[in-house]
This record gives structure tokens, sequence and C-alpha cells, in this order.
């Protein structure tokens, strides 16, 4: 082998990890650097070791952080919930005409910021909005009830911002199957429940865990939806850091909480991953090693 | 996904490693007052670009608007954006670039007096040449000379809008509101709100349970601040917000909200109305000024001039409906609206702004301060 072809790989690799440093190492220094800093905004924070800034910043957060976990974890398993059996009806059902227009609506949303459309809900979801009066009709909301300033509103807009995220994984990995497998299995008087569950699922699986980081970990470290959608008892993790920044002006306390989270995410994402690695219907892969 | 794991995980030990060499150095300081000497603004020939920060609905917009007159008449072009909706909020997104002796391109900032003193003392702001500032001082109302304690001699700020904190109720579900006390009555649950900014809502609550302003230590403050607390936690005050209270009030999510004097406008319903609390109100006012590092500070003097003017500033009065500080403004809007300069909340007389004080700050040294705010912080951030 040549010496060029040997430098190929790594000349492939090269922006990746010129980009990942610059944008992702760099940052992370900093961002170390500075949550181990102490001292007052207006005296300067000094570095010095000052471990004491991590359990400071989960201090009386017991709140937040059980909301950040139950909100982000829920918005993906409701947008899982959602995505699949549209994912499947795009990739498998529709006719290839209504596919592309299907996949279109799925993305059409992106066309507006993110900011905007989560401005939007706040006036469909408004007290006296007709959606609200009809929920209220069909005795889901209570009469004096409301939406907006509610865990639900929160959940629902996580769901809501981040689903085409879990969608488009999902229907790549659809529409990749060989539709003969299915018949195959049909032909070997599997029921089409059973197909489904013991062909479709499992050859869908890589799409779905990818669909689930893809909507989690941004569900996770959103403030947004909290902020325009619930009301301070709503409030996630992501706000608390957005606060210790902008309000509190405590930097050191701010950075060592977005390690925690980072962390926190990480080994979520390991434990998930891993799960996912070794649960029975990752089949195929299992059984070939 | 075995594979994927290992690599993961390789990668995030390759990381750890890269971080733990790197972050052994290094021990400069960030943040902290500069010590440079401050700097006076340069007054000069009126051209290029001027940029104006400011709070939303707090000038006449559009092409007959006060901004296109400045243009039209001095060449420059004016970039007026609306990105203040919280002096906190505000000073916490551009402190790193004050910091660094930049404005992000900002000429004239617009804070509340107490924020303005805070940024001088931080050494952000730059100094007015009171001889620049002819057409101010000429115009200059006296009820706003005297009442600047936080910058009597107007070193580094010229007011800009003055007004009154009290509650925007609305008449036809919550008329029976007439003190903050009231925005805690167990009917109008979750149908509040309260301000983020601890010296508009703070003295409000105290003084409605009958705190002496005056004598008031560290624990009322802390403990009015704990009642808020409260209220949020049981869902009784449904949001803590910035200038865009109004939003709930105009779609009718809340009837009742401590709120500014002047913000009718923005709230845009005739069934809302602003009302002085039985208990008083808070007297503020905003003020315009130069932070380090603006471009075109020659424009920017020229700017504060062209606000005082009577004419000007009648425009200006007429579409914002906030206190002016201008004299000669209610001569002239006696001629445009003769209903507008009778309105209270304009031109409140003294009867009318009886029971309001000027912003109180809390009490003690900076430790003291910053333990109430921090404690504000806490229970507003949920």
């Amino acid at each position: 082998m040549s010496v060029r072809r040997r430098l190929v790989p790594y000349g492939l690799l090269g922006p990746g990890a010129v980009w990942l440093a610059l944008f992702f190492v760099v940052p992370m220094y900093f961002m170390g650097e500075l949550a181990l800093r102490s001292g007052t905004f207006t005296e300067g924070f000094t570095f010095n070791w000052e471990w004491g800034n991590f359990p400071d910043a989960l201090d009386g957060r017991g709140g937040q952080i059980g909301r950040t976990f139950v909100y982000s974890g829920a918005a993906t398993v409701l947008a899982l919930l959602i995505a699949y059996p549209l994912a499947y009806a795009i990739a498998i059902k529709a006719s290839p005409r209504w596919r592309l227009l299907l996949l279109f609506a799925v993305i059409a949303p992106f066309f507006t910021t993110y900011l905007i459309r989560t401005i939007a809900w706040k006036t469909i979801l408004a007290d006296a909005s007709p959606l609200v009066d009809f929920l209220q009709f069909a005795t889901l909301v209570p009469e004096d009830g409301r939406v907006l300033a509610t865990s639900g509103a929160v959940i629902a807009g996580l769901t809501y911002n981040f689903l085409p995220f879990m969608v488009l994984p999902i229907y790549a990995s659809l529409e990749r199957i060989d539709l003969s497998l299915i018949e195959a299995a049909k032909d070997l008087y599997a029921s089409a429940r059973r197909a489904f569950v013991r062909v479709t699922l499992p050859l869908t699986a890589p799409g779905i865990v990818a669909g689930g980081l893809l909507t989690f970990i941004p569900a996770f470290g959103d403030y947004v939806n909290a902020q325009l959608l619930g009301s301070p008892n709503q409030y996630m993790i992501g706000n608390r850091i957005q606060s210790l920044y902008l309000n509190d002006r405590n930097y050191p306390e701010a950075a060592a909480l977005s390690f925690l989270m980072m962390a926190a995410v990480l080994i979520v994402v390991l434990v998930y991953i891993r799960a996912a690695g070794t649960e029975a219907f990752m089949g195929e892969e299992e059984e070939a090693r | 996904m075995r594979i994927m794991f290992r690599k993961l995980s390789i990668s995030t030990a390759t990381l750890l490693a890269t971080l733990g060499i790197v972050a052994c150095g290094g021990d400069d300081t960030v943040g902290g007052a500069s010590e440079e000497e401050i700097q006076v603004a340069e007054a000069g020939p009126v051209e290029g670009e001027l940029t104006i920060s400011n709070w939303p609905g707090y000038i006449d917009p559009g092409k007959d608007g006060s901004a296109a007159e400045f243009e039209e008449r001095t060449g420059a072009t004016v970039k007026y954006i609306e990105d203040i909706n919280s002096n906190t909020q505000f000073f916490g997104k551009v402190q790193p670039l004050l910091d660094q002796g930049e404005s992000g391109g900002r000429d004239i900032i617009v804070v509340t007096d107490w924020m303005a003193a805070r940024m001088y003392d931080l050494g952000f702001l730059q100094e007015l040449p009171q001889e620049d500032l002819k057409t101010v001082f000429d115009n200059l109302s006296p009820q706003f000379e005297s009442e600047g304690a936080y910058d009597p001699e107007h070193k580094f700020s010229v007011p800009w809008q003055g007004g009154m904190t009290g509650v925007w109720v609305n008449t036809t579900e919550a008329d029976d509101v007439t003190s903050v006390n009231d925005l805690l009555d167990p009917k109008y649950k979750g149908r509040v709100t309260v301000l983020d900014e601890l010296r508009d809502t703070i003295p409000l609550v105290m003084r409605a349970d009958g705190v002496d302003m005056e004598n008031a230590g560290k624990e009322d403050w802390l403990a009015a601040i704990e009642r808020v607390g409260e209220a949020i936690d049981s869902g009784q005050i449904r949001k803590v917000t910035g200038n865009e209270y109004t939003e709930d009030l105009t779609s009718g999510n809340v009837v009742a909200s401590i709120g500014w004097s002047g913000d009718a406008y923005l709230i845009g319903r005739d069934d809302v109305e602003w009302r002085r609390p039985d208990e008083g109100c808070n007297l503020w006012f905003d003020t315009m000024a130069i932070p380090v590092g603006a471009p075109n500070t020659a424009a920017a003097l020229e700017f504060m001039n062209f606000a005082y003017e009577p004419e000007v500033q009648a425009d200006i009065a007429e579409f914002v409906q906030y206190v002016t500080p201008v004299d000669g403004v209610r001569e002239i809007l006696a001629e445009r609206d003769p209903k507008l300069a009778e309105d209270p909340l304009i031109f409140p007389d003294e009867k009318f702004s009886a029971d309001c004080v000027p912003f109180t700050e809390p009490p003690g040294d900076d430790a003291d301060v910053q333990e109430v705010e921090e404690a504000w912080q806490d229970v507003i951030s949920g």
C-alpha cells in the first residue's frame, strides 16, 4: 500500500476532526475551566479548582432535574408512538407520489423557525382558544382548567418540536425493508401482528434507536418549551442554566450544571444503546456473533 | 450496536484525556470591573449608522416615526432594535461584550436608572459631555431632574421615558383588583402574573403587606420573596415575566398583572386598564446611555438632543404614553389631542402619584443586595 493510500482515511477524517476540535473540544475546555472557578461576578471569577460548584449546581434543583427526565422521556415515547405509524404509512402504505408529499409535510414545519413555531402554540393553546374550548367540551380538560402553563403543554411542545427527528430515521429504516421478507413470514403462517413484531420491528430497530436519541437529547436540554408553554413550576434544567448565566451571572455554577447535564445525557444514552444493542429484537446482529 | 458503543466509549475516553491535559493551565480572571479610565463620549459630525437598543413599543414606529425623522434630518441610518425585555436579562446578555470593551454595535441602550448606575460602576458606560447635550438640558423637566437618585447630575444617563409600576386589570373579569394583595385572591388562581424585576415586584408586595419601606430590612425583603415563591409554587401566580406580560393580558390568559403604566398600546384592549394599587406604586425612569465601545457616539449624542425637542417628544409621548421627561410636550399635546394632555398616566399630577415612590434598592451592603437578588432568582426560576 502506498503512503498516499494509507493517508487517505486520515485525510477523510481531517475536516471532521478539525470541526470537532474547534467547536466541541475547545469550548468544552473553556467551560470546564470556568466550572472550576470561584468568585463573584463583580470581583471576577478566579480559577482555583473549585469542585464545590458541582454539588452547588444540584443543590435544591431536584424538581427541575426530575422534570427534565420525565418531560424529555415522555416526549420521546410519545414521539415514537406517533412517528412509527406515520413513518409506516408513508414508507409502506403510501403510493410513491404521495410518499414525497407526505415526507414534505413532515419537514414543512422546519421552514419556520423553532421559536416562532413554539410561540404559535402559545396562541393555539391559549385559555380561550377554540382548541381548549373543544378539549373542555370533550371533558379532556376540566371546565375551569387550562392547557397552557401545565406539564402537558410542555411535553406536547417538546413532542411536536422534535417529532420529525423521530419520523425521518424510522422512515429511512422502514423504506429499506425488503417487503418479500414480510411476505415470507406470512407464507410461513405468521399472523400480520406476528410478522410485524418478529420481522418489521426488528429490522427498523436501528431507526428507532437513532430517532430516540435525536429526540431525547435535544428535548433534555431544551428550555424554550418550558419557558413559553410552561410556568416556573414546569421549568427544566435548561431554564436553570439560562437563568444562572443571564440573571444570577454565576458563570461557574452554570458551567458546572451544564457539565452535569451532559454527563447525565451521556449516561442515559450509553445505557440506552447498551440495552438496545443486547435486546433480543436485535436478533440478526446478535445471532451473527 | 455493540460496536458503536465501544467506539463511543473510546472517543469519550480520548476526549476526557484531552480535557485533563489541557485543563491544567491558566488562572486569568473572567469578569470583574475593568479598571481602565472612563471615557467621555465624543461629539462630532453626524453620519453613518446609529444603533439603538430599546424595549418593545417604546418609540413611534414606521416611516413617519421619530427614528425615520432623525434619518431624514441628519442623513444617518438608524438601526432601531427592540432587544430589551428585562434589565437583568439584557445585562446578562451584553455583559460579556461590554466586559471586552465592546457594545455589539450598539450606540445607545435604554435601561432603567438603577441598571444604568450599575453598568456605570462596572465601567460599562461612557460619560456624557454635558456641553454637547444642550437641547437635553434645556428641556429636561424639573420633575425628572430632581428624582434622579441614581445619577443626579446626568453624568452617564439621560431619561428616555418615565413610568409607574402598578397593576393592569381586566375590568370585565377582575374589576375588584385594586391592590397587589388581590392578585393572591384564590379566585384568580393561575390567572395573574408578576414582573421578574426584583425592584418592581417585591417593594409592591411589601407595601401591600403593610411593611414600612423606609425601615425595611433584608428579612422583610426575603419574607416578601418567600411569599411570592409560595404563590408561584401553588400555581396562584401563572408566570413571572419581562415585558411579555402584555401578551397574556391581550390573549385573556391572565386577568391581572403587575405591569408598567405605558403599555396600553402593547396590550391593545379597551377593557384592560392600569391602576395605581391602593398601597401606592413605583416610580422609575428608563435612561438612554452610551455603552463603551459604541461605534458612533456623535450620532448617539445628537439623537439624545433630537429626542428632547418638544415636537419630537410629543410624537413619542403620543405613541408610547409613558411619563415624558421633556418640558413643553403637554402644551403641544393639548393642541393635538386634549384628552392625552389630561391623561394622568402621561402627566401624573401630585395627587395621582402621591403614594408612589422611586425604586427602592434592597438594604445593606453589596453582599446583602446579592443575597436578596439570588433569593429572588431562585424563586422565579422554578
